[in-house]
């Protein structure tokens, strides 16, 4: 147990949440997880360095994310008619990196997620890194980076964050 | 279909409507990758992406997977990926470097101008084995404009020049942006795939008319898109809310075609005289230190949204990047996306430029995904037998002459560039092989 309470199972709760959140199709409460200056990252390559000079699936900052968050609650969203339904698995969570001081920390862990809408199901799986900074009993999400296995492949269109 | 008499294929476009078979019969899609990717000028891919020798990229020009490779001596070659020995793909990866290419079955080697270098256990070779008959087979024309390289698989046919005229101003455009006059494909790309065919996406570059619909979820409460470009506080007006109907800015808009197929659309007008951020301002500071102040201004205005170098390629003038349309089979379609980096300027310019790419072209995008979406369900739509056709018929005898360009113009929200396309295609389609 850390000595702030930020133990490897809160911050396996945190980011099962998070997870929990999407599924639940939440995004506006999933986007208020994010720190003012946190980032949603999907590369495109495997090992991306930077999100600045390689395109990306998603790179979202707090302002691209609201983007996307309205326009997952618009109406006339014709990919999500019908909607998508999603399951997060989350497992092997590993807490990589943890600064006590600072109240920073960086978890590890494996992602797999199923995806059905409009007759067709589809598995996405993958490492993600979440970058965490307590925020008074809990966490803001300074990073979530989510690195796909396939994540060079040509994807069918992706309407909801992974 | 199958023998492609040339009377039964010119019955499927008319004035105005295209029919349903053109999207979904499995034997005019053979007959598209024989008679169109067969031997049409087809994007390959840009020099920069092969800046060194042995620097190769691997695609595939209709059904044909084909090596763009630099050689020693500096020319770029478009090689058929296929030993020449059983048949095996020579290179499986999408890009990479290799000073020979060495087919993974038997060991044969290659130079990189497809050459037969070695083979392994020569002794075994037929006495009259003469290797120079066994260099990889070369796309048997390849031209190129400021660096981006086209290759007919045809020997004959219209040349280079002839199919590339009407456009490469479109090219100017945006090869003009960047300081150093040069473009580098070389920021990752975007993949994705529908299940459709090809054309539907080859369609809708040029298509304004979908914008306010099928975009409609880009849109905020004032009818407003997102900014798309750097230094943009917001994006284009696209419908007025109060009347509920597209913007007249959006409807001024103008379509052009030139020939051949291609066409393009006319800017998207946005506030170009607010356009500010420190990258942006620093890129124009750059820009004109090195063409002038008036001729970076003369660059920086906004002339094009997207350009269709028909039948597989597009340029976007607005948030910039370079499309490229790989026909799957007739109900599957691959499209890459590259992001360009302007060679010469802030480096916080081009980030801005892929950042804002990845969020209107990404398969993850707010932009793209709601294409893919129009096009999976118009697939649905065309297996209906009881209706054949296809309208097409927007604006159909409004064409007017513009000599500017010496191009055809018409308004964007038409159907114009379509029905050019399928003179085009008509063209390709007509002629036997």
């Amino acid at each position: 147990m850390a000595a702030d309470g930020s133990s490897r199972a809160a911050l396996e709760d945190f980011i099962i949440h998070e997870a929990r959140l999407l599924d639940a199709r939440r995004f506006r409460d999933w986007m208020a997880l994010f720190a003012d200056d946190g980032t949603y990252w999907v590369p495109a390559v495997p090992d991306q360095k930077s999100p600045f000079d390689q395109a990306s699936l998603f790179y979202d900052d707090r302002d691209l994310m609201k983007t996307r968050v309205e326009r997952l609650e618009h109406p006339r969203i014709h990919v999500q008619t019908p909607p998508s339904r999603t399951a997060h698995l989350i497992g092997n969570v590993v807490v990589e990196e943890s600064d006590q001081a600072k109240g920073e920390y960086v978890v590890g862990s494996t992602l797999i997620v199923a995806e059905y809408r409009d007759d067709a199901q589809r598995i996405f799986a993958g490492r993600q890194r979440h970058h965490l900074r307590r925020h008074g009993e809990t966490f803001r999400i300074v990073q979530k980076r989510v690195d796909l296995i396939n994540c060079d492949g040509a994807f069918e269109a992706v309407a909801v964050p992974i | 279909m199958r023998n492609g008499h040339a009377e039964e294929i010119g019955k499927l476009i008319e004035p105005g409507r295209v029919h349903r078979r053109v999207y979904t019969d499995p034997d005019l899609f053979d007959l598209e990758m024989e008679r169109i990717f067969g031997r049409a000028w087809l994007f390959v891919g840009h020099t920069s992406q092969v800046p060194n020798p042995g620097d190769f990229i691997t695609t595939d020009l209709g059904r044909q997977p084909v090596i763009m490779v630099r050689h020693r001596d500096g020319s770029v070659q478009v090689l058929l990926n296929r030993c020449t020995h059983r048949g095996a793909k020579v290179v499986n990866e999408r890009r990479g470097h290799a000073p020979r290419l060495t087919c993974c079955y038997h060991g044969w080697t290659f130079d990189t101008d497809g050459r037969l270098m070695t083979v392994p256990v020569p002794e075994g070779c037929a006495e009259n084995f003469d290797k120079d008959a066994f260099g990889l087979a070369r796309a048997p024309r390849v031209g190129e404009y400021r660096g981006f390289v086209f290759a007919s698989l045809a020997p004959k046919g219209q040349n280079f020049e002839d199919h590339i005229g009407p456009v490469k101003g479109n090219i100017d455009d945006l090869v003009d942006r960047a300081p150093d006059g040069a473009l580098a494909l070389d920021a990752g790309m975007h993949r994705y795939v529908y299940n459709g065919n090809w054309k539907l996406q080859v369609e809708n570059v040029l298509d304004s008319y979908h914008v306010p619909f099928g975009h409609a979820s880009t849109v905020n409460k004032d009818g407003v898109q997102f900014a798309r470009r750097e230094g943009d506080q917001k994006g284009a007006m696209v419908v007025e809310t109060e009347k509920k109907q597209t913007a007249a800015s959006w409807k001024d808009r103008k379509s052009f075609i030139a020939g051949n197929g291609h066409g393009w659309t006319s800017n998207t007008t946005l506030d170009d005289g607010k356009r500010s951020s420190p990258a942006f301002d620093e890129y124009k500071k750059v820009l004109a230190e090195k063409v002038g102040a008036e001729r970076a201004n003369d660059i920086l205005t906004p002339r094009l949204h997207n350009s269709l170098i028909y039948p597989n390629m597009s340029i976007m003038g607005l948030n910039i990047h370079v499309r490229v349309i790989k026909p799957i089979a007739v109900d599957r379609t691959e499209v890459t996306i590259y992001p360009i980096r302007l060679v010469g300027a802030p480096e916080a310019m081009n980030f801005g430029n892929i950042r804002l790419l990845n969020v209107t072209h990404s398969a993850a995008s707010f932009v793209q995904t709601d294409d893919l979406e129009s096009f999976v369900r118009a697939q649905k739509g065309l297996q209906s037998t009881m209706t054949d056709w296809v309208d097409i018929s927007r604006g159909l005898g409004a064409e007017e002459p513009d000599r500017e360009r010496n191009a055809t113009r018409e308004l964007a929200t038409h159907e114009m560039v379509v029905r050019a396309q399928y003179k085009a295609w008509l063209g390709y389609m007509h002629e036997a092989a």
